[in-house]
């Protein structure tokens, strides 16, 4: 039995320090949204625990074409931030419908992330924004492109002795279209049965650039290639769109699970990526 | 065990936890303050709802430590019989209460909202409880006297 197993340090290398002396034993909390629910269902016992709330990553900022969140803004702060609201309108649609009032009030970005579920509905807004996650241990850093980061459910690339510290987004900007969309069971406080979110860059009605996510049909949150391989460069009409449903649906590996089964998340996926494509021609 | 000391409906406690404990825990268990429920102890329920700093959040899901220093404000804090909150006060005119395990977590749920937004749409109250469970399903009554209360609120500030 340690001495002392509580911190809450006042700067990030403190807590790369205690990360790396308590290799394997340390839980990071922030919010503790998803870390007590564990705790209080006797799923996990914490040793060390590191309180990340004092040590400076609460912020949001601009830099060049780029969004920088650190991993500990609270999800409350994400939607009522005017930057995210003007340059990152998809990522505030997605954290409005995590959880409830109370949970988004201490529930950070980097938590949500980092739980790794496959229906964290902010990675679902991510993957399809191109954001990428900067890791830090007592080592150094290294980035991360936010589909590298996602191993399985519950597991990410980060080290032991690593600690999310930044998730960097480039600005949504005018040219581009956008759609989200949780399904879920109730409209708060639940896990989704699907989310799916889309950013397209069109020349005239051609489709130039886009990402779809998908969340909650795979063991990590999805990032569609394959889907998007198929409607680049094409004239996104009605019979893309259903082309585009069914792409998606089939590069989904969805799970039966107590919020739904497999069959439904697939047709499911197909009518949320086929609604979203037709918001986003117009 | 660890030393937690915090402030609860303004006055101050010092308590001993573990690395596991939440807050929840510490106002029935140690502090003999019941209003707060056990609902679900996952966070999905809202009838442990209290005021953290101000903020809204559920006390099963928060951890004890980490409420360190701070003020915590239950439904003890807000009025008591003969000088309720315009909130209990709505709630007990509207008969927005029936088995009222949900009643403490949805009037500081609302406490909340009118703190921040004293003139809130239906739509807004309805967000504002989205988080808070009521399985009698009084959930019209409830909306009910939010409203009236904001009115009521907005009333005597104006006086």
């Amino acid at each position: 039995m340690l001495d002392n197993a509580y911190f809450s340090p006042p700067n990030l290398n403190e807590v790369c320090e205690l990360l790396a002396k308590h290799t394997g034993k340390a839980h990071i909390i922030a919010g503790g949204t998803d870390l007590m629910v564990k705790v209080n269902r006797r799923l996990m016992e914490p040793e060390v625990l590191i309180n990340i709330n004092e040590c400076g990553l609460s912020y949001i900022r601009k830099e060049e074409g780029n969004i920088l969140i650190g991993a500990a803004v609270t999800m409350s702060e994400i939607i009522e931030s005017e930057l995210i609201l003007e340059k990152l309108p998809m990522l505030a649609e997605a954290v409005k419908k995590i959880g409830s009032p109370a949970v988004r009030n201490v529930a950070t970005l980097g938590g949500n992330l980092v739980n790794a579920s496959p229906a964290a509905d902010s990675a679902t807004a991510l993957l399809a924004l191109g954001a990428s996650f900067k890791l830090v241990s007592k080592n150094g850093e290294r980035v991360v492109e936010g589909e590298q980061f996602f191993v399985g459910p519950g597991e990410t690339v980060l080290k032991a002795d690593e600690i999310l510290k930044e998730i960097s987004v480039p600005a949504q900007s005018e040219d581009e279209k956008w759609a989200y969309y949780k399904l879920g069971r109730r409209k708060a406080d639940t896990l989704s049965v699907v989310s799916a979110a889309v950013k397209v860059k069109f020349d005239g009605e051609i489709v130039e650039d886009i990402r779809l996510a998908i969340g909650a049909v795979a063991p990590t949150p999805l990032l569609a290639k394959k889907t998007a391989e198929l409607l680049l460069g094409k004239k996104l009409d009605d019979a893309l769109i259903e082309e585009g449903a069914r792409t998606a649906a089939e590069e989904t590996k969805p799970q039966d699970d107590v919020r739904a089964t497999a069959w439904y998340r697939r047709q499911a996926c197909a009518a949320l990526v086929k609604r979203l494509l037709g918001q986003v021609r117009g | 065990m660890y030393p937690v000391e915090l402030t609860v409906n303004g006055q101050k406690y010092k308590v001993e936890v573990e690395l596991k404990t939440n807050l929840l825990e510490v106002l029935r268990d140690k502090l003999g303050i019941t209003s707060p429920k056990v609902g679900c102890n996952t966070g999905d329920c809202g009838a442990c709802s209290v005021l953290l700093d101000g903020k809204l959040v559920k006390a099963c899901l928060t951890n004890a430590l980490s409420a360190q220093g701070k003020e915590v404000v239950t439904i003890e804090g807000i009025g008591r019989p003969g000088q309720l909150h315009p909130l209990q006060k709505a709630f007990h005119e509207h008969y927005a209460v029936q088995c009222g395990f949900c009643t403490p977590g949805m009037i500081l749920a609302a406490k909340a909202l009118l703190d921040r937004n004293p003139n809130p749409s239906c739509d807004e109250v309805k967000e504002a409880l989205s988080g808070n469970l009521c399985r009698c399903t009084g959930y019209v009554k409830i909306i009910d006297a939010v409203m009236a209360a904001a009115k009521e609120m907005a009333g005597t500030e104006t006086v």
